[in-house]
């Protein structure tokens, strides 16, 4: 097995805001003690519903936002803590794809300029060799080179996400953090960029740590898929189990409602509709943050924390009831 | 088939713009029967939303042209006045949009404003309208809507929102009702209670839906019928068991082949080359013929659809589809 390249230890990261009406200053838990491991050359998916905690996840492992607690080890080196100027090394080989290819590219300037930022930033060589290097990369995410010259509304939403593909693949980095990056586009879009990104991982010997909400996809590039629910990670481990045979009621419900196309290929699963919303992140419930809407759920449940245990086959879960086994 | 309570019949939307003449829908047919659903699927700029918004007589747009013809029960609605139509839309042919935020005014309550619905079709006094809007509330499962009847939009969850915009659409038993992505702003067990919701209705209530979405998943879960649309045109329509299991236009292949699946990994998605299409420059002959690789001489020419219950605008012989078809899918 090859090495781990990314380690999240108990990461924990509370926002303090303040009550509309009452002014009172409350802490809100975004994400609370989240712990997984990735290893060179896979993908590791992390799925769940809005307000799960994946997009601020994402940001506090590239130190977007600084952790409350916990820490991420990024190529043996902990990234938590460290000043701006002695992040910079670490940063390169650590590249983030944003969802909304409209908002991440800044519309005032060329493409040309776009991809060659960061290779400015990390003075990367002369200006024949940025411009080399800038041609490569469009050429390796199947853009035309002709078009460097361009501005991003030029640019159709599919071909701003290769745009935004090759502005992270410019230092070459190891680990690529996408987030959501197919979710704005339209299926038969989204399809060539998900390929795209197959193909470059190959090619690349990329690592991804790839967020979505989207189920197929999630499932279609990861060899390993962490499940998250109200800040917590539910479920851990690799694609195929978990999403033939869950573990956790929440995956087990999640998974029977997502909507497949009924070819005649598929079982279909019997659906189980949860009712409720996700509560509050301000008022998490007490125990199991899935209690409340969980069919299965027994008085332990309400009381005592189930905290993420290893099952068998590397596969990890946090209910004190799993599905069968 | 069932009585159709709506027949489109070669609708044509296009806008006049600064660079030339957008056609959004050219040349929509299709019928709605009683009790039926209807899914129409497409990507973005498709002409989905547009062809439901035109026969509606929401498109406020003084550039526009809407030609054709629909009828809802028989009877003309293409051209109807603006009061004439007031007294359809809302009452028989209600309407859901994808963003349940929009669809509701932030200043007043959830319950006023189902209330006002009702109070502008029916005789209802204010004090039946509310006891009405609070029935309609716990039908659609709202807790506790004794309370949350008088509370604001921005007081509801999305999922709730939703289902208050949707308990609005209800309020006067309409016998159609279209709803525009429904669930594309929601999450995956929120989308799973709506859906429920709109079936059980209609089982209730045997009312007809059309429903909008690019979302071939959600198509297979609710659609007893299904247009496919690309660049303004029917490309294909047929049963959903036609469209999903035994597709004839290469779009609809595209279309289902780029779908991730839950049981299946790392097989590459079948990708449709190119992007959609421009409204300004949709070609002359078939609109697909640009990004399709069984294009030939004869897609030159404009295909229309053709077929009995199972159409589609394609010029590739049948048997030829279904060799094709098999190729592509091992």
């Amino acid at each position: 097995m090859s090495e781990v390249i990314l380690k999240v230890t108990n990461l924990t990261k509370s926002f303090t805001v303040r009550g509309t009406m009452s002014g009172k200053k409350q802490s809100i838990q975004a994400v609370g003690g989240v712990s997984f491991e990735i290893r060179r050359g896979e993908t590791l998916g992390i799925v769940g519903e809005s307000g799960c905690g994946k997009s601020t996840l994402a940001r506090c492992i590239v130190q977007l936002l600084p952790v409350t607690s916990g820490s991420v080890e990024f190529q043996g080196a902990t990234l938590t803590g460290l000043s701006r100027r002695k992040l910079r090394p670490h940063r390169r080989n650590l590249q983030l794809v944003f969802q909304d290819p409209f908002a991440s590219l800044n519309p005032r300037r060329t493409v040309r300029d776009i991809v060659a930022q960061p290779l400015r930033v990390h003075r990367f060589g002369t200006k024949d060799e940025i411009e080399a290097r800038v041609q490569e990369l469009f050429t390796l995410v199947g853009l035309d080179v002709n078009s460097l010259g361009r501005y991003p509304h030029e640019f159709s939403g599919g071909q701003r996400q290769r745009i935004g593909i090759a502005r992270s693949l410019a230092l070459n980095p190891e680990l690529v953090i996408a987030d959501e990056p197919v979710s704005a586009l339209d299926v038969s879009v989204q399809a060539q960029v998900l390929n795209l990104m197959a193909e470059l991982q190959e090619k690349l010997g990329l690592t991804y740590l790839f967020i979505a909400h989207d189920l197929g996809v999630v499932r279609h590039v990861s060899d390993r898929v962490g499940v998250m629910y109200l800040g917590e990670m539910v479920e851990l481990g690799p694609a195929e189990p978990i999403y033939d045979a869950p573990l956790h009621p929440y995956t087990e419900a999640l998974l029977s409602v997502a909507p497949e196309l009924d070819d005649g290929t598929i079982d279909k699963r019997e659906r189980i509709v949860l009712q409720g919303d996700v509560p509050d992140p301000a008022n998490k419930p007490t125990g199991c943050p899935f209690h409340p809407r969980c069919p299965v759920a027994q008085d332990r449940c309400r009381s005592e924390k189930p905290v993420l245990a290893p099952v068998e086959d590397g596969r990890f879960v946090a209910c004190h009831f799993p599905r069968r086994k | 088939m069932p009585e159709p309570i709506l027949e489109i019949e070669n609708l044509r939307v296009s806008f006049a713009t600064r660079s030339g003449t957008v056609r959004a829908v050219d040349g929509l047919t299709m019928s709605v029967g009683a009790g039926e659903t209807v899914g129409i699927v497409g990507e973005s700029g498709s002409g989905k939303s547009v062809s439901m918004y035109a026969i509606l007589g929401l498109l406020r747009e003084p550039n526009a042209v809407i030609e054709g013809s629909v009828k809802f029960r028989g009877q003309e609605i293409l051209g109807a006045s603006n009061e004439d139509l007031r007294k359809i839309r809302g009452k028989d042919i209600a309407m859901i949009f994808q963003d349940p935020m929009t669809a509701m005014t932030p200043v007043y309550t959830v319950g006023w404003q189902i209330a006002e619905q009702i109070r502008q079709h029916t005789s209802a006094t204010k004090k039946q309208a509310r006891e009405r809007a609070i029935e309609l509330l716990a039908e659609v499962s709202i807790p506790d809507p004794t309370r949350r009847v008088d509370q604001y939009p921005h007081e509801f969850s999305g999922g709730m929102r939703q289902r208050a915009v949707i308990a609005m659409a209800l309020s006067c038993e309409p016998s159609l009702l279209i709803a525009d992505e429904p669930t594309t702003a929601l999450d995956v067990t929120t989308q799973a209670q709506i859906l429920e919701l709109l079936n059980q209705l209609q089982e209730r209530r045997g009312s007809s839906i059309v429903m909008i979405t690019h979302d071939m998943g959600v198509i297979s879960e609710v659609a007893d019928r299904v247009v496919v649309m690309y660049a303004g045109r029917p490309a294909e329509l047929g049963s959903r068991h036609d469209i999903i299991r035994d597709p004839r236009h290469p779009y609809t292949w595209g279309l289902l082949g780029a779908v991730p699946r839950l049981d299946s990994r790392r097989a590459r998605l079948v990708t449709i080359p190119g992007a959609p299409v421009s409204p300004l420059d949709v070609p002359e002959g078939c609109a697909f013929a640009p990004r399709c690789e069984y294009r030939h001489a004869q897609c030159e020419q404009r295909p229309h659809l053709h077929g009995d219950d199972h159409q589609d605008a394609c010029w590739l012989e049948p048997t030829e589809k279904v060799r094709l078809r098999q190729r592509s899918d091992s």
